[in-house]
């Protein structure tokens, strides 16, 4: 049951809007449903390929072929083809109901957990097709973290917090049996989480505390602290859902530094509805737009400063959206 | 209304003698709310005098005093000899108050003190009840509310002053059929109305305290509600302090504490006599004893919940955590739901009847330890598997998505992240369960209660009891297979064997004592695993949020 209840939860705008049968009208914006491919102050043009054709240096970390989702009758993602280049930052921009969180979700298999979310097409991971029988979810999601819109750690210790991940895959052991044999690895656990933490630009200020419950950071902090857990599994990829959306801008600020140098190691996706943040982050930017359709995709200041498609200049100069 | 000056006295704090008397008629009232309170759990008794004056005088001339106040305050209100702010009546939820206690008194005084027969004894209730109907509904709101209820109050604190209400005084309505004739004592006459009208009075005050208007109601209220809750609190600790007052002096006769004054106890092959002799607890009852004690029946009910909550509290969460994890919300879960819900409402007797005709015949055919245990494990049942579900459904989603996005399992999520999350919820569901089971007595009636008074050496020893053999099933325990006994059973079985006599010969006190010291026994247990259940849930919240 915790598996449907996760369709109109509330990280999850996408998928709230579009579980919603009914049209909302918020602000002038109107949440995609099915038929409605366009929002309201929204031209209507004809998409071309080439505008999503986006050709880069270096190699690529993530392929996506042609993926189409559904969430029963809803045809929330059409026909979405793009390539990730490694080590770099790429936004995913867009109009509520777009579909770029759940274009996010599909990159680790978190769809899985929505049982009216059906998958089609292809996503390679380092060449490695994920959507395909006999695929390890552990693995993968060891191998692409995610953090999500709101802070979420768990109601346990700063440290226990961190070392959640590598502890559960038995790739850190701390138990009783293990204490008991002489295999602990305290030491072990003791290194990661001052890692993870010192990556996540967290450990000096939580240096002296790691014992103490992670529900008494600031929010910024938490948040922090979510990404220190996602990086302790040791990911590649790094999936951010509007990460900084709950946070002040000061925490906004230092979140956005951390993943200028995230980046330098890893590659990061991540979802924003701040078009600002996008500019200021990201090496590339994919825009979505209304009916779950990758619009434009290319070079972030390309982007930003002359995009070929009519409707992505009125999205980013704020006509609608 | 509200003027420039009104809102100037108010800023500069200073308190007019109007409020000043306001805030003394809420403070009285609320005195003699409280003394009503006493008096009806005779913590005041009506024929001792205070200050030399006998006490309903006394509560009557406090009930003129506040009665005339208050009219005074509505009426000061009315003459604008003060800044208020009054609606134009007090509105038709007062005036059917004020109209149906008029009638009420109106009625009564016409069929019984007028001797007006048939249904003439009304037409002074009708004039009554419809003159304060009136005066609440027509006239503005200072008076409608100060009115009606001060001159209730001056009314019955007339009677009281008259002299009417004396100890020997009683009233059985003739209009009743004989055989079932219903009598009223001063002992409840005269609390009741003393709070039925402190409780009209204070409101009323603290409208006029607020000067009417929106403000005072929103004080009126606020006046109400806190009485009530002093009323329910009084109720609850008048209760506990009538057992503990009738129970505990017999409960601790002969109780020492020193070095070696207690029985002698076998521990790890250490004999040591314990350094407490608390004969009531560690006696069983019997003429060899001097002192005579309910040790088997204190042991039965340890034993009895200890028992049912190792059966029940597995089962609720393994179900709670089938239902809130891994089910699909729908029919089936809504099926479990209701047959949760009925089962937790189903009559005592009948789990009692179900553990008599079904599980006795499996264990052994006669009433024993264990029946009880599961019997009552399955009334533990239900609400544990509620509460818990409920517990495990308000724990965040987050923690899941944060759990499966870093690649655990569900179960390893289920184990290590929902199930300490729930964790205060779950151990509130078991608190409450076992405050029910351990004061439940119809299923141990029938399922486990051995003799009346059980002698010390019928106390069960479960750890005892248990014996290794080398054939299957490897291990016995005789003690679970024998009957015993349990506090509210045995507090059931002297009830009804009578509570007239002594106890036994040259016991130290009556049968009556006796079975309010097991009251007052009963009430500690199930407080104490109550107790244990509050620190339990205390320990783990602090765990989640520091």
């Amino acid at each position: 049951m915790s598996e449907s209840s996760t369709t109109d939860e509330k990280t999850e705008t996408e998928s709230t809007s579009i579980a919603d049968p009914t049209p909302r009208q918020t602000a002038g914006t109107e949440p995609s449903t099915s038929g409605a491919s366009t929002t309201s102050g929204e031209s209507e043009e004809e998409l071309h390929e080439e505008w999503t054709d986006y050709h880069f240096e270096g190699e690529t970390h993530v392929s996506v072929e042609n993926l189409d989702v559904h969430y029963g009758d809803d045809h929330a993602i059409k026909d979405v083809s793009m390539d990730i280049p490694s080590e770099s930052v790429t936004a995913l921009i867009g109009p509520s109901g777009c579909g770029k969180s759940t274009f996010l979700r599909c990159l680790n298999r978190m769809n899985d957990r929505i049982k009216a979310a059906e998958v089609d097409g292809s996503i390679e991971v380092d060449d490695v097709e994920i959507y395909q029988d006999g695929v390890d979810l552990v693995e993968l999601r060891k191998h692409v973290g995610m953090v999500f819109q709101q802070p979420n750690p768990f109601p346990k210790s700063i440290r226990d917090n961190v070392s959640y991940g590598p502890r559960k895959h038995g790739d850190i052991r701390t138990g009783l049996i293990d204490r008991l044999l002489g295999r602990d690895e305290s030491d072990a656990e003791r290194e990661l989480v001052e890692t993870a933490l010192k990556r996540a630009a967290l450990y000096e200020e939580v240096e002296d505390r790691l014992d103490d419950n992670a529900l008494g950071l600031s929010g910024g902090q938490q948040q922090r602290l979510c990404i220190a857990r996602a990086l302790a599994t040791d990911p590649e990829i790094l999936l951010m859902d509007e990460p900084a959306s709950a946070l002040d801008p000061i925490a906004t600020s230092r979140i956005e530094d951390l993943i200028d140098d995230l980046s330098e190691e890893y590659t990061v996706v991540i979802v924003t509805h701040n078009m600002q943040q996008a500019a200021r982050i990201s090496d590339q930017t994919a825009v979505f737009l209304t009916g779950g359709r990758l619009v434009e995709y290319d070079d972030t200041e390309k982007i930003f400063e002359e995009p070929e498609s009519q409707r992505v200049e009125d999205y980013i100069s704020g006509k609608f959206g | 209304m509200s003027t420039i000056t009104g809102r100037n006295a108010l800023v500069s704090g200073k308190t007019s003698r109007y409020e000043f008397v306001a805030g003394g008629m809420i403070a009285v009232s609320a005195l003699l709310f409280a003394l009503g309170v006493a008096s009806l759990f005779e913590f005041v008794t009506l024929t001792d005098p205070i200050a030399g004056l006998p006490t309903v005088t006394v509560l009557g001339g406090l009930l003129v005093v506040i009665g005339g106040g208050v009219i005074g305050l509505g009426g000061a209100s009315r003459l604008e000899l003060i800044e208020t702010t009054p609606d134009r009546s007090a509105g038709l939820v007062a005036a059917g108050v004020f109209g149906s206690l008029w009638f009420g008194i109106g009625s009564v005084v016409g069929t019984e003190l007028l001797g007006i027969g048939g249904s003439g004894g009304l037409v002074p209730g009708l004039l009554l009840g419809g003159g304060a109907f009136a005066v609440t509904v027509l006239t503005r709101e200072d008076i409608s509310s100060t009115v009606p209820a001060g001159v209730l109050a001056i009314f019955a604190g007339a009677v009281f002053l008259a002299g009417v209400l004396g100890p020997g005084w009683s009233w059985s309505p003739g209009s009743f059929p004989s055989d079932n004739a219903v009598t009223f004592f001063p002992s409840v006459v005269v609390p009741g109305s003393v709070l039925l009208c402190s409780l009209l009075v204070g409101w009323a005050s603290a409208k006029a305290y607020a000067g009417f208007g929106a403000r005072g109601r929103h004080l009126g209220a606020h006046v109400l509600i806190y009485l009530n809750a002093l009323a329910i609190i009084a109720v609850l600790f008048g209760l506990v302090g009538f057992v503990v007052s009738k129970g505990a002096p017999t409960a601790f006769t002969g109780f020492t504490i020193g070095l070696g004054v207690g029985p002698e106890v076998t521990a790890l092959g250490v004999s040591f006599s314990l350094p407490v002799s608390w004969p009531f607890l560690m006696n069983g009852a019997s003429v060899f004893v001097k002192i005579d004690g309910i040790l088997p029946a204190v042991v039965g009910t340890v034993w009895l919940v200890i028992g049912a909550v190792l059966f029940a509290v597995p089962l609720a969460v393994g179900a709670a955590v089938f239902l809130a994890e891994y089910a699909d919300e729908g029919r089936f879960t809504s099926v479990v739901e209701v047959a949760t819900n009925g089962l937790w409402s189903t009559p005592s007797i009948v789990f009692g009847l179900f553990g008599a005709s079904f599980l006795i015949p499996r264990f052994g055919g006669s009433k024993s330890l264990i029946a009880g245990m599961l019997t009552l494990g399955f009334m533990l049942l239900p609400l544990v598997l509620i509460t818990s579900r409920e517990a495990m459904l308000a724990v965040p989603d987050g923690y899941r998505d944060a759990s499966a996005a870093l690649g655990v399992s569900k179960w390893q999520t289920i184990r290590s992240v929902v199930l300490p999350a729930a964790l205060p919820g779950i151990v509130t569901g078991v608190i409450l369960g076992v405050g029910r089971i351990a004061g439940e007595t119809a299923p141990i009636l029938v399922t486990m209660a051995g003799g009346t008074l059980p002698a010390g050496s019928e106390t069960i020893d479960v750890i005892g009891g248990f014996e290794f053999i080398s054939t299957p099933p490897f291990v016995t325990n005789e003690a679970l297979l024998e009957a015993s006994s349990a506090l509210p059973y045995q507090l059931y079985a002297l009830i009804t064997a009578g509570l007239g006599g002594p106890q036994f010969e040259d016991a130290p006190f009556s049968a009556l004592d006796f079975a309010w010291a097991n009251a007052f026994v009963l009430l500690t247990v199930v407080l104490s695993f109550y107790a244990i259940g509050i620190a339990t849930r205390y320990y783990f919240r602090r765990k989640l949020n520091r």
